[in-house]
């Protein structure tokens, strides 16, 4: 019999596959090991420094020789800790203390972890994480254990599980992914959703019932998960997976069918991603082009200010894959909870409602002009859209328009070419823009919803926060008149409105908003085939009588439960 | 022994990309090179050890160096220090 642990499914799909656990104790390792004679114990340390440096210079190597800066920028820094005499100092110390290498060594990166953690600026704080992984890096590389090989797919478990982890493995390798906390909004989560891959989270301490290695059954529909399945009980599995394969190739036959109700209204169904790559994937679930390309990763993981012509040739790279469909490129929407060298952000009680996004682009032109030359410059090769997160208030449209347009007359000095036909419109997650929507949609071109920060703000609740997560409802039926709102100001100024939050991949979300006038739906593209389906079995009448009963609906709660009666 | 006295000047202050860029430049000298600030002195060519001072703008530091190459470790650092890393 199977070990049974109930999570929250969250991202559908049976995962068969072993478990590799993400953030490894290595204590068990360390109570058998035997260390030898103190001098003998310092010179393995000491060893073991130089061979998993050496080791990572291969890696290094290796990311740069592949274009894979960022990755290759990591573990630079990673390397020169271990090359740091402050670290072999301590491990020195530390093993006069305990005689064991490898927990020297452990204890060592601990200590130095504390004293950044300890620091007043974020950016310090940040780097404990990184000398924590040195640690454990080299103390595994003393105790013998290997990285593990993936042999077959794995179903990646971990209480937190960094998307770091996710990112790195190789797509076909994942089954499925098991979260220990509750988000289903943690970025693993989010990277798990543009790759379809079957996850279950909030299983708690369900986690320390599993080892490396062990055969495991997910089914991300209903949370379940089996932990060491008998031969019956995979047995079980066999139909669902059977039929998940019969809905795969269901799903495929609609590719490249439009997304139009049965009295022929359109809506233009579009993908959201965070690297050119994903377009590829995006194409093959039938996607109509980008309606949110998160430029973040763009700015992450890099030391400095990233230069126009290295952004240019990623915002390029996406506008060409989306072969002549419009791709809406957002600027950058960073604030404190992702501290970066180059952005002094500073220790703010609230990153959330701090300086980020539009705040800090319109502040600082030498991060905000290269990326509006880089998007109108790529604007060539296909359809751009320029799109300003976090907006507040019509001025700050204005000033950010007035960037692009100086944009272009620099780009124009420099005989550089670029399109004069780029789009230019705002996110529309504050309730204050939402609000303003029908004096904003004076000067936009678009309006795109993100539904994640505007349920947040509007309903002031944390979606991280699993107390009050039960609050967390896009059908609000604030959130609801916000939405038509936005939309309804658009059409009337002739402009369009789309979404590019969790609520757009929602079926039951996509036939109100259709039926409020919605031109584009943007969604992690493993979720277009189902809305698709949905919406090309109903007739835009029938739609327009189920917005009807739920405006005038009163409870959140009563509106889902209304919605979740009805069978497409 | 040779030193020099500066402050910091550079918006981000001496961590990440200007403290490697530091230590990078340090570690060329044969000298023994050290940061004095707050109060404490730390080995210049530790990544940890200079980041965890936490040297902000307008950080008073002092830089010295005992070896052959003193004169010439001290002169390069305050430059790279007073050209604000390169950075702006």
């Amino acid at each position: 019999m199977a070990d049974k642990i109930k999570g929250k499914g969250v991202i559908s799909g049976i995962a068969v596959g072993t478990i590799l656990l993400a953030g490894q104790n290595l204590d068990g390792y360390l109570v058998n090991y035997k260390p030898g004679k103190l001098d003998a114990e310092k010179k393995k340390a000491a060893a073991a420094l130089v061979e998993v440096a050496e080791g990572m210079k291969k890696s290094i190597d290796d990311f740069n020789s592949k274009g894979l800066k960022e990755q290759a920028a990591i573990l630079e820094a990673h390397r020169m800790i271990i090359e740091d005499p402050a670290l072999s100092g301590a491990i020195d110390e530390k093993l006069n203390e305990c005689g064991s290498a490898p927990k020297a060594v452990l204890d060592a990166a601990e200590v130095n972890a504390q004293i950044f953690e300890s620091m007043e600026d974020e950016v310090f704080r940040g780097r404990a994480v990184d000398i924590r992984d040195v640690g454990k890096r080299i103390a595994k590389f003393l105790l013998g254990i290997k990285e593990p090989e993936i042999a077959g797919k794995v179903i990646v478990a971990g209480k937190e599980i960094e998307p770091s982890v996710i990112a790195g493995l190789p797509t076909d390798k994942i089954a499925g992914v098991i979260l220990g906390a509750g988000s289903t909004t943690a970025h693993a989560v989010i990277i798990a959703k543009t790759r379809a891959i079957p996850t279950v989270v909030g299983v708690g301490k369900g986690i320390e019932q599993m080892a490396d290695g062990d055969p495991a059954i997910l089914d991300g529909g209903t949370g379940d998960i089996l932990i060491r399945p008998s031969a019956e009980e995979r047995a079980s599995y066999d139909e669902k997976i059977k039929k998940q394969e019969e809905l795969k190739a269901y799903y495929a036959t609609l590719k490249t069918l439009p997304a139009k109700t049965l009295d022929g209204v359109e809506v233009d169904l579009v993908a959201n991603i965070g690297s050119p790559a994903d377009v590829d994937a995006a194409n093959g679930f039938g996607a109509q082009g980008v309606g949110l390309f998160r430029s973040e990763f763009v700015f992450m993981g890099k030391t400095d200010v990233p230069k126009e012509e290295d952004q240019f040739k990623e915002y390029k790279a996406a506008v060409e894959k989306c072969n002549g469909n419009l791709c809406v490129i957002r600027t950058m929407d960073i604030g404190g909870d992702k501290p970066l060298p180059y952005i002094q952000v500073g220790a703010e009680e609230n990153p959330f409602l701090g300086y980020r996004a539009i705040r800090i682009s319109l502040k600082r032109e030498d991060l905000f002009m290269p990326q509006l030359k880089a998007i109108l410059r790529a604007g060539k090769f296909g359809k751009a859209a320029i799109m300003f997160p976090m907006v507040i208030n019509v001025q700050e449209f204005l000033d950010a328009k007035a960037m692009v347009e100086k944009a272009k007359r620099e780009l124009a000095a420099e005989g550089k070419d670029y399109s004069d036909d780029v789009q230019v419109g705002i996110m529309v997650e504050t309730p204050a823009a939402a609000v303003m929507t029908p004096i904003l949609a004076k000067y936009v071109d678009f309006f795109s919803i993100g539904t994640n920060d505007l349920v947040q703000y509007t309903l002031a609740v944390d979606r991280g926060n699993a107390q009050i997560s039960y609050l967390y409802n896009h059908f609000n039926p604030a959130v609801l008149r916000l939405i038509k709102r936005t939309i309804e100001s658009a059409n009337k100024e002739g402009k369009w409105a789309g979404m590019c939050g969790e609520m757009a991949s929602d079926p039951c979300a996509a036939i109100l908003l259709m039926a409020m006038g919605i031109k584009e739906l943007s969604m992690s593209a493993p979720s277009i085939p189902r809305v698709k389906e949905v919406i090309r079995k109903i007739t835009s009448t029938e739609a327009k009588n189920i917005l009807d009963k739920v405006m005038e609906m009163e409870d959140g709660d009563k509106i889902k439960d209304y919605l979740a009666t009805l069978t497409f | 022994m040779t030193e020099a006295t500066t402050t910091i000047e550079n918006k981000t202050g001496i961590h990440a990309r200007p403290a490697s860029l530091f230590v990078q430049t340090a570690s060329k000298f044969k000298s023994k090179v050290q940061i004095k600030a707050k109060g404490k002195t730390v080995d210049a060519k530790s990544i940890l050890m200079i980041m965890s001072m936490g040297l902000v703008k307008g950080t008073e530091i002092t830089i010295s160096a005992d070896g052959p190459d003193e004169a010439d470790a001290v002169s390069t650092l305050k430059e790279l220090v007073d050209a604000k890393f390169n950075e702006e």
